[in-house]
């Protein structure tokens, strides 16, 4: 057979290939897990096809689903694409989410990303059906394909009309909607094409020396790229075996993902950073019991900054579980690149290197000497295959190796522009390359990644944007407006950010002090935001920047730096 | 009926002074409980009442009630 030129075709390759061996595990605590094989996923998606098909979605359209662990999501997803529509991902609200900022978030993101259709489940009806009455809105109907009896026969000649239109889509067309990461109305919708995907998927296996012998694992959700396309677009177009488990399962037991590490022998996982140290410190010793990782070839750290202590909390509990030291690897990517840029390489121990940190925040790479205070960089990898990166300065002009700027990029299987957001795209790309935000350096051909350019705040992998959380703290009363902000502060123990506002206030008793926290705290929950720590300030306290605003940087800086005795925190 | 002892711990794991909690509440209406911090508020409970949960026990827990049963359970064992 040719080269696959769609996402379907692989799909169908693999079917004929591969029938029998396990496609999707879908993970299920304390259950068997549920399995999909190559054949019966493929046939599950025709079905789905049908029904999409019958609800009048045509090709090109956008899907957006929100559907919870499933395992009938999967075969969804691939009957959307068979139909030439574009499936989308978006998460599904966490239940401290008010439903009115869930409502507004998806109407912003339906204006940029074009949504035309939203599949989800029977309990958001009353929180989506208003979308689609209010005029102007972009979004046609809602559907609940979990509700479909899968069980009817096909009808041939309407899968037969469906198979034309999945052969006349083209691998330049576009197959799948995602977002960069962030929270309510804020995310960036990113189109890519099914070449992009599939020159994506080989360049990524040869990267990571992947073999027929490879499983994945993860526990990712699938509305971010590294779980969507690492741990669900590569092994499915691949013919490898990937494993799911319920995030929301997972960080309630994390033992999750050993157990199905060792009961599947998995190679492959891709996790953010502060699930190595969730993993060592949060699971009880007497579950362990029976647990060996002798099967994992690369976990691979990605989406937010590497921590050296992570990995070594990580190897001092799972080495006596047979886990090779060799296998932690790392990744540098995003979803405008559909996933990655820079991989380690596999089966080598991982470049750390010890640095001036004072050297460092001046822009100079520098190795520590004896009166250095240390930072230490952890290597993200060299470039994969069809990528191109340039460390820039604030002018964008190169820099040479040792010197900090902004990571900018070029690859085969680079978005065009973000999705009905010419604006946006103007601001980040230039000439063919797209500038991250991210600051980092190189050197030996190798990148490291030290901060960002924009405040975002990353936790536990998921970026948040302190200006969705400023907005919604400023609306209190007793906060003087305008005079809020957020900023993460690290948390060491668990290797990743916590979410702290300042606020300026009149009120001044310890009891007003203390009501008005708990209003701050419950402003955050209402856009799924944990504040973690929250100061107060009297009047006039805070920094501004030059353009009149409080300046986050200048701040964050004052407040973890000195004990002023005008600031109340908790 | 959720014991003052068990709001008590779940309260200061959660550095709050006073806020209702009931059988029916749920972790998402707590200011701090996310899924971050479950964890760290499963620990207290299991230190100060020098009990044990397993994974799945955890996993079953719906409300701050099903928690109040699971730590009578194993005390009364």
């Amino acid at each position: 057979m040719d080269k696959p030129n769609t996402l379907w075709n692989a799909w169908k390759r693999n079917a004929e290939s591969e029938p029998g061996r396990d496609a999707i595990v879908h993970w299920i605590a304390g259950e068997e897990p549920f399995r999909w094989t190559f054949k019966s996923i493929f046939e599950a998606a025709k079905k789905f096809s049908s029904f999409i098909h019958n609800c009048g979605i045509k090709k090109g359209e956008v899907c957006a689903i929100i559907i919870r662990h499933n395992a009938n999501l999967y075969p969804l997803y691939m009957g959307i694409s068979r139909t030439g529509a574009l499936p989308a991902i978006l998460a599904y609200p966490n239940p401290r989410l008010h439903p009115d900022k869930f409502r507004q978030g998806l109407e912003g993101m339906a204006q940029r990303s074009g949504l035309d259709y939203i599949l989800t489940e029977r309990e958001l009806e009353p929180i989506i059906r208003p979308l689609i009455e209010k005029p102007g809105s972009t979004i046609r109907n809602v559907f609940f394909p979990l509700e479909w009896d899968l069980t009817k026969p096909a009808d041939e000649s309407l899968d037969e009309e469906i198979e034309s239109i999945a052969g006349s889509v083209k691998e330049t067309d576009y197959f799948l909607v995602q977002h960069s990461s962030g929270t309510t109305g804020l995310q960036k919708p990113i189109a890519i094409t099914h070449k992009a995907l599939l020159e994506h998927v080989d360049i990524c296996n040869e990267a990571l020396k992947v073999t027929g012998q490879d499983k994945v694992v993860s526990w990712l959700p699938l509305y971010h790229d590294m779980g969507l396309i690492g741990a669900f677009h590569i092994p499915l177009a691949s013919g490898l075996t990937s494993i799911h488990i319920s995030p929301f399962e997972w960080i309630l037991a994390p033992v999750l993902l050993v157990e199905a590490i060792t009961k599947e022998k998995a190679t492959m996982c891709y996790m953010p950073n502060f699930a190595y140290n969730f993993l060592a410190e949060k699971i009880p010793a007497e579950e362990l019991e029976g647990i060996d990782l002798g099967s994992m070839r690369l976990l691979i750290n990605g989406a937010e900054p590497i921590r050296s202590e992570s990995h070594e909390k990580f190897l001092d509990q799972f080495v006596k579980y047979n886990f090779n030291p060799l296998a932690l690897a790392s990744v540098y990517g995003m979803a405008e690149l559909t996933l990655a840029l820079t991989y380690s390489e596999p089966g080598k121990p991982l470049t750390t290197l010890r640095l001036d940190r004072n050297k460092l925040s001046e822009g100079r790479v520098k190795f520590a000497d004896e009166n250095s205070v240390i930072r230490t960089c952890i290597s993200c990898g060299k470039l994969i295959k069809g990528a191109d990166a340039r460390i820039v300065d604030v002018n964008r002009r190169e820099l040479p190796d040792g010197f900090v700027g902004e990571i900018s990029v070029k690859s085969v299987s680079m978005f065009e522009g973000y999705r009905n957001y010419p604006e946006k795209t103007a601001e980040v790309m230039q000439d063919g390359w797209y500038f991250t935000g991210d600051y980092g350096f190189k050197i030996n051909d190798e990148f490291y990644v030290i901060g960002r350019k924009k405040d975002i705040i990353i936790v536990a992998g998921k970026n948040l944007y302190p200006e969705d959380i400023e907005e919604t703290v400023n609306q209190l009363e007793g906060i003087i407006p305008g005079r809020v902000i957020a900023f993460g502060e690290e948390d060491p123990e668990l290797g990743t950010e916590k979410v702290s506002v300042v606020a300026e206030t009149k009120l001044e008793s310890e009891k007003e002090k203390n009501v008005l926290r708990v209003e701050i705290l419950k402003a955050g929950m209402s856009i799924d935001v944990n504040i973690n720590k929250v100061y107060l300030a009297p009047p006039r306290w805070l920094i501004k920047s030059s353009a009149g605003k409080p300046s986050r940087k200048a701040n964050k800086e004052r407040l973890i730096s000195g004990e002023d005795p005008l600031i109340w925190s908790r | 009926m959720i014991t003052d002892e068990l709001k008590k711990v779940i309260l200061k794991q959660l550095n709050l002074d006073e806020f209702e909690i009931n059988d029916e509440t749920t972790a998402p209406e707590v200011p701090g409980w996310d899924s971050l911090s479950h964890v760290n508020i499963i620990v207290a409970v299991e230190e100060h009442f020098k009990v044990k949960f397993k994974s799945m026990e955890v996993l079953k827990l719906k409300n701050v009630g099903d928690l109040q049963r699971l730590v009578d359970s194993k005390l009364s064992k």
